[in-house]
């Protein structure tokens, strides 16, 4: 996809909508940003390369104005799961999909390069990713170091776009491997998965950037995590209450996470916190045939029910 | 002059060893593929290669501290009348951090002015912070986002720090900047650092010489008033900002709280815990109503308080240590170092912003 | 009374108003004997019950939790219980993701005039805390 046809239709859609949320270089070589532009000069700030990770439909539900926004395929199902919802006022969101062959995750690259200062990053036509440090260049196909949602992707090509920047691509990842490390992960034994998530939830420091950074996670302000009445998590910063604040999280997506990976990417501790999150969706798969964010018209299988549930039998005691 | 000492790289591992026989020792740790502070023990794989994810703070400013434990209890004789029992615990063990960087040494210093240096102070904090050494590790390179000279502060800056050691190419370095630093340079057994000081002086200058400077300006940015008194200003620095906390919990200057009563029917403690200013319920009053109800405004405060009213306060002490982890860990790569010096260049100087 | 070891666990069980708790007041009232480890919480359906209840009983000291509603399509307020069902199952499923058995909650429906049933439930589901044992060692459950 070339960056001057995304200016074009930035340029194009300026002339429809208030804001358009896009990305620009971030404060280092490895880091892109969003940017929210407003006015014709600010287009040439646009960038469009694997660095663009932040999914900007997250800033929908807060933006009362008419909005143009840049969207990848993970990020486009969030756009349906708020249609879904209701969340959004459709013609008001004027969307640009781009096709994506991936992203970078920020992390896997700075582990490569042992967290030396980045001084410039190059990405190749054939997929590799190309870093310079003070110690020299280090060379990583993109595919080593995209974040997991990457290796199972389904919708390179935004599921629903106005515009879309580029020729469409179809994934050539397998559909049954989306949930394969659930599958695995599920399989250890309970003493070890206990033990998986006590060692991971101990990190959390509770700075919520999992949840404000969560595009579906609506309340924000008057999320129940912080509320005292009802009280549902103390401020005490141990183990228990770590854990129920992502329960709260998990439970409050059942059916709704569309796995943008955004909570993760945002954590400053390293918690893979999405793997809840994507357990609960392989079970919506197999009860309900349900896939977050695909088609506008489905409904949460949370939102409804059947009088005959076909996948759910009477547990026997 | 400060005393040296020199520790050939192979008794590294038995320094740290002997320091943690005496005292509480909290070193960088790796877990998973972050590191945190954490007790010292055996089992744990220190890391000192890069700052820690987290500062730290909370080794004197615990994230959350249960100031007393209190219990309600009846009058068996007198059913009307209601008891409380307090329990206090202001016994603070002798603790050392190990590796912090020059910038969460000098984090502590921001802390000791509103929590000891007044007519008042705080005994938690206080207690800790009396039985508390700093030895720190001067940078070795620089990281992602940081910028500490331009705060005043440096790779290799003593401020705060009560030992600093500098990493050569065969052995450590040390400096013992205070009588506690003394004391910690006395168990190390280290041999005498005399031969040792030029190397570490050129070490720490060739990494001062890459750490970035933001604001332009010698010595302390000077912001604009009206400029930051904008609304249009913040509005368009901040639209990506998603208002998390993670860079005031990561953030080693940052010591505002919160005190609540968790109890549980009639027992309970009283606990001062973390808060931020980017939280919405940081101002949030029992009315309902709050001064600060947007992200706008809550973010304007955070820059407010580190580099216009704790210098107004504190003779112009800027209340930033330029580690650079709000940068680093901001999910949408929000950058102060950019905003604050968006807001100081419009006073005149030749740039004028992007 | 004890048929199920002399030690008591602990476990909430959350029973709606119109069923589940009349089944456990017949129970009562018909004298039928049933272990004690059982706090009963009575809420208006079971539609009212956020799986998230149960998770902040596991969590805080609660060794066991049930559930129980009316029988499908007999919900006082028609559809509660359905979508109780689906919010239940899947929180039945992810426990063990997360290192709890899924033997510790259970959620079944019983009417108000099967005390029997209600008995021959809580029964069985005691015993089967009691096998697995106490979910928190020690100086947690105390909290």
């Amino acid at each position: 996809m070339s960056l001057d046809k995304l200016k074009q239709i930035i340029t194009d859609v300026m002339k429809e909508v208030d804001v358009v949320i896009g990305y620009k270089q971030g404060f280092d070589p490895l880091h892109a940003t969003p940017c929210f532009i407003t006015k014709p000069e600010q287009v040439d700030q646009v960038i469009w390369n694997p660095l663009c990770v932040q999914n900007l439909a997250s800033y929908l539900t807060s933006l009362k104005k008419k909005v143009g926004v840049i969207v990848k395929g993970c990020d486009s199902r969030t756009i349906v799961q708020f249609m879904q919802e209701g969340l959004i006022d459709r013609s008001k969101v004027v969307v640009i999909g781009i096709p994506c062959t991936g992203v970078v995750s920020v992390r896997k690259v700075l582990e490569k390069v042992k967290h030396e200062p980045i001084e410039e990053v190059k990405f190749s036509d054939d997929g590799m990713v190309i870093v310079k440090t003070p110690s020299g260049e280090t060379k990583m196909a993109l595919s080593e170091v995209a974040p997991d949602k990457c290796e199972t992707c389904q919708y390179p090509t935004p599921v629903l776009y106005d515009h879309l920047a580029g020729e469409p691509i179809t994934s050539t990842k397998d559909p049954q491997s989306v949930f394969k490390d659930i599958e695995e992960f599920d399989k250890k034994s309970l003493e070890e998965k206990k033990a998986y998530w006590e060692k991971e939830f101990d990190r959390c420091i509770r700075c919520y950037a999992c949840r404000n950074a969560c595009p579906m996670c609506v309340c924000q302000d008057s999320c129940i995590a912080e509320s005292r009445e009802p009280h549902w998590v103390s401020q005490k910063s141990n183990l228990t209450e770590k854990m129920m604040f992502h329960m709260i999280h998990a439970l409050h997506l059942a059916g709704r996470c569309v796995e943008c990976g955004e909570c993760e990417r945002a954590c400053p501790m390293g918690i893979p916190v999405n793997k809840l999150k994507r357990k609960i969706n392989s079970d919506m798969k197999v009860l309900f045939g349900y896939e977050p964010g695909v088609k506008p018209e489905d409904k949460p299988p949370m939102f409804t029910f059947s009088v005959e549930e076909k996948n759910i039998e009477e547990h026997k005691l | 002059m400060a005393d040296t000492g020199f520790i050939p790289k192979e008794k590294w591992g038995a320094f740290i060893e002997g320091l943690a026989a005496k005292a509480q020792v909290w070193v960088p740790c790796l877990d998973g593929d972050v590191v945190i502070f954490k007790p010292y023990s055996k089992d744990q794989t220190l890391c000192f290669e890069r700052p820690a994810n987290s500062p730290p703070k909370g080794v004197i400013f615990p994230q959350s501290d249960t100031l007393f434990a209190f219990n309600f209890s009846k009058d068996p004789e007198n059913p009307q009348k209601v008891m409380v029992e307090l329990e206090e615990k202001l016994d603070f063990p002798k603790t050392i951090i190990f590796g912090s960087r020059p910038c969460d040494a000098k984090g502590f210093l921001i802390y000791d002015r509103p929590y000891m240096q007044t007519d008042t102070p705080d005994p938690y904090y206080k207690g800790r912070r009396e039985q508390t050494a700093i030895v720190t590790m001067s940078c070795q390179s620089t990281y992602a986002g940081c910028f500490c000279t331009a705060v005043g502060g440096g790779p290799a800056d003593k401020e705060g720090s009560d030992v600093l050691i500098t990493e050569l190419d065969n052995g450590y370095f040390i400096e013992a900047i205070t009588d506690k630093g003394k004391e910690i340079l006395q168990q190390a057994a280290a041999e005498s650092g005399a031969g040792h000081e030029a190397e570490a002086l050129k070490k720490q200058e060739a990494v001062r010489a890459r750490v970035k400077d933001p604001f332009c300006a010698n010595g302390k940015p000077e912001i604009s008033k009206d400029l930051f008194e904008s609304d249009e200003f913040w509005e368009e620095e901040l639209s990506k900002c998603v208002s998390c906390g993670a860079c005031t919990y990561l953030c080693p200057t940052c010591y505002c709280f919160n005190i609540t009563d968790e109890t549980t029917f009639e027992k309970g403690e009283r606990i001062r815990s973390w808060d931020g200013c980017m939280y919405n319920h940081f101002t949030l009053e029992a009315s309902g109503h709050n001064p600060r109800p947007t992200k706008f405004q809550r973010f304007k405060n955070r820059v407010g308080h580190k580099f216009l009213f704790y210098p107004e306060k504190y003779n112009g002490v800027i209340a930033c240590c330029g580690c650079g982890r709000c940068i680093r860990f901001c999910p949408m790569s929000v950058d102060i170092s950019e905003i604050v010096s968006k807001l100081q260049k419009q006073t005149g100087s030749a740039s004028n912003g992007k | 009374m004890s048929e199920v070891g002399p030690k008591e666990l602990r476990i909430v069980g959350f029973l709606c108003n119109w069923c589940s708790y009349g089944g456990a007041d017949t129970a009562g009232v018909s004298r039928f004997k049933q272990p004690t480890d059982l706090r009963i919480i009575r809420v208006p359906c079971s539609g009212r019950v956020d799986p998230l209840f149960v998770v902040k009983a596991l969590l805080n000291g609660a060794d066991g939790v049930l559930v129980s509603g009316c029988h499908p399509r007999d919900c006082h307020y028609s559809d509660g219980n359905f979508y109780a069902r689906r919010r239940l199952e899947m929180l039945k499923r992810l426990l063990p993701f997360l290192g709890i058995d899924d033997k510790r909650f259970h959620y079944t429906w019983i009417s108000a005039s099967e005390g029997q049933r209600w008995q021959q439930t809580v029964t069985d589901f005691t015993k089967q805390i009691h096998k697995l044992g106490p979910l928190h060692s020690g100086k947690e459950a105390q909290q």
